[in-house]
């Protein structure tokens, strides 16, 4: 029997295909928040002495001088702008994102470090809650489209999906933090309670965020809900499905494996971009409810033109995208044996 | 249509449950008060009825664990608003920006007010004997000593960049003095020692020499926990930065808060309380009891209940600031370079629209160049009266015109009563404090001759320049962070291009630096900052003289965006550095610099930057007001340590 050569095989050309459209995706990316902010005419160090001048700091002109040369030795922006960009290669590649020029000199590795779990444990559950119950029932209401609950679901759905998701947040903050005050208004846990993996913390956990998760699960779920329930009504109506029906294979296999598990593809996919832009926080529903995640970190980072925290959250943000997309694009081949087998 | 009737039922639902909340804003918090606590426990030990919460305006703070309130980049520029420099920092002395406890000046870690030499060239400090560190080490010189000498060798910390180049050497003769030796004369010095906001704060040295081998050690140093000079001792923070939590030194004798007696609250939490909308719920449900600051609507829904104080307790319930909101024209850039150009953009503003439009009437305006605040009405407002009357502006064709009007006040009061009902003031002296004495008054008449006279055409309804250009503007307008002056940019460029000068409002992250280069037509901002419990202009006007001028394209060092120049300008500002701070001359000086810029108009000036501070008198009353102007109700100034000292329990723990 001859033997199949690996390296000639449909799936590695697609994996090799795959690993350098990441490799130019993650460059480019990388590249592009590097130039962005540099191309405006503020710089670091004006941002912070204007910051200064606006909170009424009073500082001599011939002293001003002298804390700007200072200011702009120490953040490492002397030089030209291609010197910076070759030194920032250099860093990133040794895994060293800087020092925070807002918080210097506190490397801006920590401050994600610190904010991430937050983020991921806040938008990870969401998002995987929200896609999974979103499809079940989008895929029951595209299945079984005249049944009464299904016509609820979809009223429901259409109702709260184009509310934006930081007012949903806001309605929720108002009724059960203020109409019906149950859930604090405020932070991640109670005050007092010592961070770690005991009970005391996770239930306080559990229950600052409840809103916040509820904020965004009801608005993903939406859109979860009424996607796939388009997807599945357009392959109810599709040849093999009417086929199937006809060769009397019972509802339930049909609505499985040969509706759900088409129209889930696209889903798959969307869910992948979501997981991937996990990384970027959920910006304005962490500062409604005091959650301190990535979101919180951009958004201060932005505001004191941050330039080192705004590569390094953005470095985060395209990179899982990209791994996210990535890994889907390597999980597909399992779903879809066109891909596997060319 | 069945789609677009969901989304008309979801977009009713969403508006049924935002008009639900200003309805419940009242009887909701009506309920809520019945079931506040005061047992129970904000932090394990810690009751609510013992416990002032304050607003961190900073929001969360992404390095929490620093308290090195000399790193520019600690919260609020060195300020670090989550009560460090409110409750455990000290300096020599405070100037409160209101009229203070007694008086606004008050000798702190000084015992006495600054000593200077003929010439200016030293300044000397005498310190209070007896105050004590947290740690029970006592104060002394050998501490004003070493925050000197180690931040002027460390020119990127706050004040590091002012003593390297202005001070020379620290002597300490013996525990109480302090010898600054200054290296040219400077008869302003103590005010890097003097709490306006905040000031150069004063280390300890048998802490800090410990822990800072190298003087660039200074930089990453944390400062945690603080060892607190003020009357209260970190007591915990939240490590992700949303709270802090003060608690009250047993020996707060020891400290010069002691002056005016023991600070009330047992312990005082900062947090971070989120947008505006979330500090009103929280308010609301009594979990906040000073607010920093909110939009006018939300002090105008919390002030329907009994429980909530602001500063006027009433229309126009914002705290006026010391500092000038104005229109910055750039004064070295073509037309704006012409006084007739400048005063014909003045006139063609009509203030009861902009008051309506920003702060819906709530304003406290200004004509001069200076904020109304403070003790500023008997300095220089009321003492400009006769001067403002009788001041007249050439107008071509227009004549000679008195563009002073005094009826303005009264306009903003009757079209907001059609908003606020009673609450508006109606006795003229009353409006005259809340309001303004007058402004400018609307003149488009007046301001299409000064600009006929300049060689300017209206050609079509719009304005052309005399080389047949269109005069147009680019308004460099607030952003999003700061809605109520947004509205107030917006409105000045629809009243400019009513008049015929076609008006772009535009905001982005780089106005500040646009307009710190020049390369700007008109800005909205301000760059007159005083001190309010003072007279003396050097806070802001030293930075105006033509030494520091800078052309357009360079970076301006101080406060003289606007890039306005003249020789009269300097005169005073020499003399200003040489004038005692507290003579009258100073105020006579004063009085020049508003006399000349009234005539130059290099800004136009508009109204006091007004904070909208709220407080609830639930669990603590005796908060500052208007009729009792002890100190800055606003949560980030450093004088708000003096209310601490005032504020009367009204619901102690009963457990």
């Amino acid at each position: 029997m001859k033997k199949k050569n690996i390296f000639k095989s449909p799936f590695f050309k697609y994996l090799v295909q795959r690993l350098g459209q990441f490799l130019l995706v993650v460059f480019v990316g990388i590249t592009v928040t590097f130039i962005v902010p540099r191309l405006s005419p503020t710089n670091p160090v004006e941002q912070k002495i204007n910051q200064m001048m606006v909170s009424g700091a009073n500082i001599h002109p011939e002293a001003l001088e002298s804390f700007r040369s200072a200011m702009t030795e120490m953040y490492g922006l002397e030089g030209t702008v291609w010197d910076q960009y070759r030194a920032f290669w250099g860093r990133f590649l040794r895994g060293d994102l800087g020092p925070s020029l807002s918080s210097y000199p506190v490397p801006v590795i920590d401050l994600i470090k610190k904010a991430l779990p937050w983020t991921i444990g806040l938008m990870l559950t969401t998002t995987l809650i929200s896609w999974f119950i979103g499809n079940l029932l989008g895929g029951l209401a595209g299945y079984f489209p005249e049944k009464r609950w299904v016509k609820w679901a979809e009223l429901g759905a259409t109702c709260i999906r184009p509310i934006p998701y930081y007012i949903t947040a806001f309605i929720l903050l108002i009724i059960f933090c203020f109409i019906i005050p149950v859930f604090p208004t405020s932070g991640a846990y109670a005050r007092g309670v010592i961070e770690g993996f005991n009970l005391k913390f996770i239930g306080s956990v559990l229950y600052h965020t409840f809103l916040p998760a509820l904020s965004l699960i009801l608005v993903g779920l939406g859109g979860w809900l009424l996607g796939m329930r388009s997807l599945v009504s357009n392959i109810v109506a599709d040849d093999f499905v009417l086929y199937a029906e006809a060769g009397g294979i019972d509802q339930n296999t049909i609505m499985k494996k040969y509706v759900i598990r088409n129209a889930l593809l696209p889903q798959i996919t969307g869910l992948g971009m979501s997981l991937g832009a996990v990384f970027s926080g959920a910006l304005i529903t962490e500062i409604v409810f005091g959650i301190p995640g990535l979101g919180q970190l951009t958004y201060r980072a932005v505001i004191s033109f941050d330039y080192s925290l705004i590569m390094g959250v953005s470095i985060f943000s395209i990179m899982g995208v990209s791994v996210s997309v990535l890994i889907v694009d390597l999980l597909y081949p399992l779903f879809d044996p066109r891909i596997r087998l060319g | 249509m069945k789609r677009g009737w969901l989304l008309t039922l979801s977009l009713l639902i969403f508006a049924s449950v935002i008009l639900c909340f200003p309805l419940t804003a009242q009887g909701g918090k009506e309920a809520a008060a019945d079931s506040v606590n005061p047992n129970e426990e904000v932090y394990p030990g810690v009751k609510r009825g013992d416990t002032l919460i304050v607003e961190d305006p900073s929001g969360t703070l992404i390095n929490p664990d620093s308290f090195n309130v000399w790193n520019v980049w600690a919260g609020g520029n060195g300020g670090v608003s989550n009560g460090l420099q409110q409750l455990a920092m000290d300096t020599l002395w405070f100037l409160d920006p209101d009229a203070g406890l007694d008086g606004p000046w008050h000798n702190s870690l000084a015992a006495a007010e600054p000593i200077y030499n003929s010439d200016f060239t030293q300044m000397t400090a005498k310190l209070k004997k007896g105050l004590m560190w947290s740690d029970g080490v006592e104060f002394t010189s050998a501490d004003v000593k070493y925050t000197v000498e180690l931040l002027k060798q460390n020119p990127t910390l706050l004040f590091g960049s002012t003593f390297e180049v202005f001070v020379k050497s620290v002597d300490t003769p013996d525990k109480y003095t302090v010898v600054f030796n200054l290296t040219k004369p400077n008869s302003r010095f103590h005010r890097n020692f003097t709490v306006r906001w905040n000031a150069c704060w004063i280390m300890p040295k048998h802490v800090m020499e410990k822990d800072i081998k190298q003087p660039s050690d200074a930089l990453a140093y944390t400062f945690n926990p603080p060892v607190s000079i003020g009357a209260y001792v970190l007591k915990d923070y939240d490590k992700q930065g949303t709270w802090t939590l003060w608690e009250k030194r047993k020996d707060w004798d020891k400290t010069s808060i002691a002056d005016f007696g023991e600070p009330v609250p047992p312990y005082v939490m900062y947090i971070d309380a989120g947008p505006s909308d979330k500090r009103v719920i929280t308010q609301a449900n009594h979990e906040l009891d000073m607010i920093h600051s909110i939009a006018p609507e939300g002090i105008i829904k919390l002030s329907e209940n009994e429980w909530e104080s602001n500063w006027f307790n009433g229309f126009p319930w914002g705290h006026p600031d010391p500092t000038l909101v104005a229109i910055l024209p750039n004064n070295a850039k073509a037309p704006f370079d012409n006084v007739d150009v400048r005063w014909a953009l003045a006139l063609s503003l009509d203030m009861k629209k902009l008051a309506l439009a920003s702060y819906k009437g709530a304003v406290t305006m200004s004509p001069i160049h200076y904020p109304p605040t403070g003790g500023s009405r008997e300095w220089y407002f009321d003492p400009l009266q006769d001067f403002l009357k009788d001041f007249t502006i050439d107008a071509g064709s227009a004549g000679t015109i008195h563009p002073y009007d005094t009826t303005i006040a009264q306009q903003i009061a009757d079209a907001a009563r059609k908003n606020f009902g009673d609450a508006v003031p109606s006795d003229p002296e009353r409006i005259k404090d809340v309001i303004g004495q007058g402004w400018w008054g609307y003149n488009p008449d007046a301001a299409a001759a000064l600009l006929e006279k300049n060689g300017f055409t209206k050609q079509g309804g719009k304005w052309f320049k005399p080389n047949g250009e269109q005069f147009t503007i680019t308004l460099l307008n607030w952003g999003p962070g700061n809605p109520v002056l947004a509205r107030l940019g917006s409105m000045v460029a629809e009243l400019w291009t009513n008049f015929g000068i076609e008006t772009v409002a535009t905001y982005s992250q780089d106005n500040g630096t646009m307009y710190n280069l020049g390369e700007y037509d008109v800005n909205m901002g301000w760059n007159i900052e005083t001190w309010g419990g003072h007279p003396d202009l050097s806070y802001f006007v030293d930075t105006w003289h033509s030494d520091f001028y800078k052309g357009i394209g360079e970076m301006v060092n101080g406060r003289n965006g606007v890039r306005y120049r003249s020789a009269e300008l300097d005169k005073i500002v020499d003399e200003v550095n040489v004038t005692d701070f507290d003579s009258d001359r100073n105020i006579e000086l004063g009085l020049e610099f508003l006399k000349l810029t009234t005539k130059d108009m290099p800004t136009i000036p508009l109204m006091s930057y007004n904070v909208f501070s709220s407080q609830d008198s639930t669990f603590w009353s005796g908060y500052p007001t208007f009729d009792n102007p002890y100190a800055n109700p606003v949560t980030n100034w450093a004088n708000g340590r003096y209310i601490m000292t005032q504020l009367k329990q009204e619901m102690p723990p009963t457990e």
